[in-house]
């Protein structure tokens, strides 16, 4: 157990948290076998969940990717790519969008939400979200959108989001009104902060210091320096930067924050009915392979002062590498089973957002029949089941697995 | 050219496996044996100039392929993660040794003198033949689909289309590390009689031919085409491409789709060079024999579109003339 805890402490750095927090057990588990380098028997549960993926007969589908995408969060607590995650979420999500039945399942709109917060542009998802009715009728999907509006400092729409969730009559309704009220609560306290800084005489319209001058108090109370502060950090994190109040006269003039009164329509989020897909946004720092001839790099002089060096000219024809050219790679002596870590990122090729990926698919599905029947082409093999998941399979893998089920169904019959 | 069914040069093997073929092989010095390993979970010996069933043995579960180690010396591995060694002339069996999850499959390297196996367990493993034991272990970065011997080089194609190329005499680092040029599932790899190169099938339709070295005008000569497709109603279907085999002089080679069609390609002028009548179901497996002579064609249902009724499996032993596998001189 001591063991356990120090792995805890050694590499918590790189653990993701969770909404719903971690199984200490799991965790402990996921480390170890990390640490010892036995990834075989997570190998083997992974295949078993991705068979179980492809070869599900039952109605509830479903069940089986939300226990998948459950046990890889608790078994690779570092998250990232090789956890397969942020793809798994994605094809989970498109697998279901059809079907009516799960649109308010608590566990679809979980995997929504987990998959919405990787995405770079989660207010759109909950948008088109509500304009397919995914998860409208589910408590956790306005808490977690309000949160997102949060987060920006946009607290009226969070706010509002809050009270469409009522109206839409969203379960379980204490739970809404628990996550409401505090809300209600930390834009009471920013309120309350923001108007305590805030020189309190309306007559004084523009606060201003005279200057090269002392400073003098200006109004009735004598100890408050004007100060021009902005009224803009209002909403501007929950509540954390509490100051004390500056006097006891204030309260008379505090203002209570009231949603109904102050703005008597609030803004609903709106719904649209989502015809395009938002713009992807453009990729920042994304480099592309250059000449290197063409790089210039500052180079110290001997006199300490800095002086480009002029590109060397080659004196022979440089190479010019095709695109399809094949990455060969030099030997080198490392560890086959690690050294794919250090692996440079390959070039960044989509420049889709998930969201649009969505609604492409979502598109080339109903037009998918249509082109067929065009001029397209047409997979004479199960596509669909080999391609599932996060990882390949071919056909001998599934066929190895309906012997296998055979098998045990043979065995369960004689005994 | 040989387009037509003719009958006098093939015929089908006699007491054919009970279930799907998975692989068949030629013995490496003659004509006449012909291994074939079987879902039915044996693997069968069989005289093919008498068109008659020689040996027969069990594993315990289906038997994803097989190998000859010498005339004498099967090898086979499949979903009971055993590996096989079958004495032909004593009928005896000895369990090798295993991997953690099914074999997939079984190759010979006679430069190095060496077994290799490659496994869903993500890892290829290589076996002493003589003794026999395990020769090491070595993992690969995903489930080992399919591998080939180049002279004293495998050529391993795992999931993710990824090709991983190791020097059997130096197995402390991979020698080069590929992704393949085609853009689906890596059906099939086999190596050129020549050991420059390598062909690779892909799940959709399609053929690649690369070369080992890494320089760039050798490199620039890779090229990739489409084949076993068939246009019906103006949809074009395409098919997996399961099988691969050279013919040992001429470096030519056969490719089989699930379409039932076996075509003979000649990669140096890029040119089909015949392409057979179309068989009852999809082609499992293809094997030229030592000489060239014969072309053994497995056409055995895999599954590809689940579990459904199908034609009958079986093999076929077709004699190949020179106008069928020789590069046309130009």
């Amino acid at each position: 157990m001591a063991d356990g805890e120090v792995d805890w402490e050694l590499c918590k750095e790189n653990i993701q948290p969770l909404r719903r927090g971690r199984a200490i057990s799991a965790l402990h588990q996921a480390l170890t076998q990390q640490q010892e380098g036995t990834t075989s028997a997570i190998n083997q549960q992974k295949q078993a969940y991705e068979l179980e993926l492809r070869m599900y007969d039952g109605d509830d589908p479903l069940d089986v990717w939300d226990r998948y995408i459950k046990w890889i969060e608790q078994t690779y607590p570092q998250g990232g790519k090789d956890s397969g995650l942020a793809v798994l979420l994605e094809r989970a999500v498109m697998k279901f969008t059809e079907e009516k039945k799960y649109h308010n399942d608590f566990r679809y709109v979980d995997l929504w939400i987990k998959f919405t917060e990787n995405c770079s542009d989660p207010l759109d998802v909950y948008r088109y979200m509500q304009a397919q009715g995914i998860g409208t009728m589910q408590a956790s999907f306005y808490i977690a959108w309000a949160e997102e509006y949060e987060k920006r400092g946009n607290s009226r729409m969070a706010d509002s989001t809050f009270q469409e969730g009522f109206k839409c009559g969203a379960e379980p309704v204490d739970r809404l009104q628990q996550f409401h009220k505090a809300l209600q609560a930390r834009v009471c306290r920013q309120m309350m902060t923001s108007l305590n800084d805030q020189e309190t005489d309306d007559e004084l319209s523009e606060p201003q210091r005279g200057s090269l001058t002392e400073l003098k108090a200006k109004g009735k109370k004598k100890a408050v320096a004007p100060i021009n502060r902005v009224t803009g950090n209002l909403g501007y994190a929950r509540g954390l930067q509490f100051k004390q109040p500056l006097g006891p006269s204030q309260n008379s003039r505090l203002l209570i924050y009231d949603e109904n009164k102050e703005h008597p329509e609030p803004q609903e989020p709106k719904l649209e009915c989502w015809p395009a897909p938002p713009i992807a946004k453009p990729k920042e720092n994304e480099q592309r392979p250059d000449k290197w001839t063409n790089a210039k790099l500052p180079q110290k002089s001997r006199f300490g002062h800095t002086v480009v060096a002029p590109p060397p000219k080659p004196t022979f024809q440089p190479f010019v590498e095709e695109s399809d050219q094949p990455p060969v790679v030099t030997p080198c002596k490392i560890n086959p089973a690690v050294n794919t870590i250090l692996s440079a990122r390959k070039p960044h090729r989509e420049e889709q957002t998930p969201l649009k990926r969505l609604q492409e698919r979502q598109q080339h599905m109903q037009l998918q029949q249509e082109e067929e029947d065009k001029s397209g082409e047409k997979s004479m093999y199960c596509k669909e089941l080999l391609n599932s998941g996060v990882t390949e399979f071919t056909f001998e893998e599934l066929r190895a697995e309906r012997y296998r089920q055979k098998c045990s169904q043979r065995l369960e019959a004689n005994s | 050219m040989n387009d037509q069914m003719t009958g006098s040069n093939e015929f089908k093997l006699n007491q054919g496996p009970d279930d799907s073929i998975s692989a068949v092989k030629f013995s490496p010095n003659s004509s006449q044996f012909l291994l074939v390993s079987s879902w039915d979970a044996t693997v069968r010996l069989y005289d093919v100039g008498g068109n008659s069933m020689r040996m027969k043995y069990q594993h315990m579960a289906p038997v994803l392929d097989c190998a000859f180690y010498d005339p004498t010396h099967a090898w086979s591995g499949g979903l009971d993660h055993q590996l096989k060694m079958h004495d032909l002339n004593t009928d005896q069996d000895t369990v090798v040794g295993a991997h953690d999850a099914p074999i997939r499959c079984v190759e010979y390297c006679q430069e190095v003198n060496v077994m290799i196996t490659g496994s869903w367990d993500s890892s290829v493993r290589l076996w002493d033949p003589r003794t026999p034991c395990n020769a090491g272990t070595f993992t690969q970065p995903d489930k080992v689909y399919t591998l080939s011997v180049a002279g004293d080089r495998l050529i391993v194609g795992t999931a993710g289309r990824r090709v991983l190329v190791w020097d059997l005499r130096n197995m402390g680092y991979v020698q080069q590390r590929r992704e393949s040029s085609l853009k689906y599932q890596t059906r099939c790899i086999r190596a050129f009689p020549n050991k420059q190169g390598y062909v690779l099938s892909s799940i959709e339709g399609r053929v690649a031919v690369e070369y080992l070295d890494p320089s760039l005008e050798v490199q620039k000569k890779k090229y990739a085409f489409k084949c076993h497709r068939l246009k019906e109603n103006g949809l074009e279907q395409v098919y997996p491409v399961n099988a691969i085999s050279f013919h040992s002089i001429h470096n030519t080679f056969a490719t089989g789709g699930s379409d039932g069609f076996v075509n003979i390609w000649d990669p140096f002028n890029k040119k089909r060079l015949c392409q057979f009548h179309r068989y009852p179901t999809s082609i499992a497996s293809l094997a030229f024999s030592c000489d060239g002579s014969l072309l053994a064609i497995a056409s055995s249902y895999m599954q590809e579109l689940g579990d459904i009724s199908h034609p009958p499996d079986a093999v076929y032993i077709r004699q190949v003339t020179d106008a069928e596998t020789k590069p046309k001189s130009t």
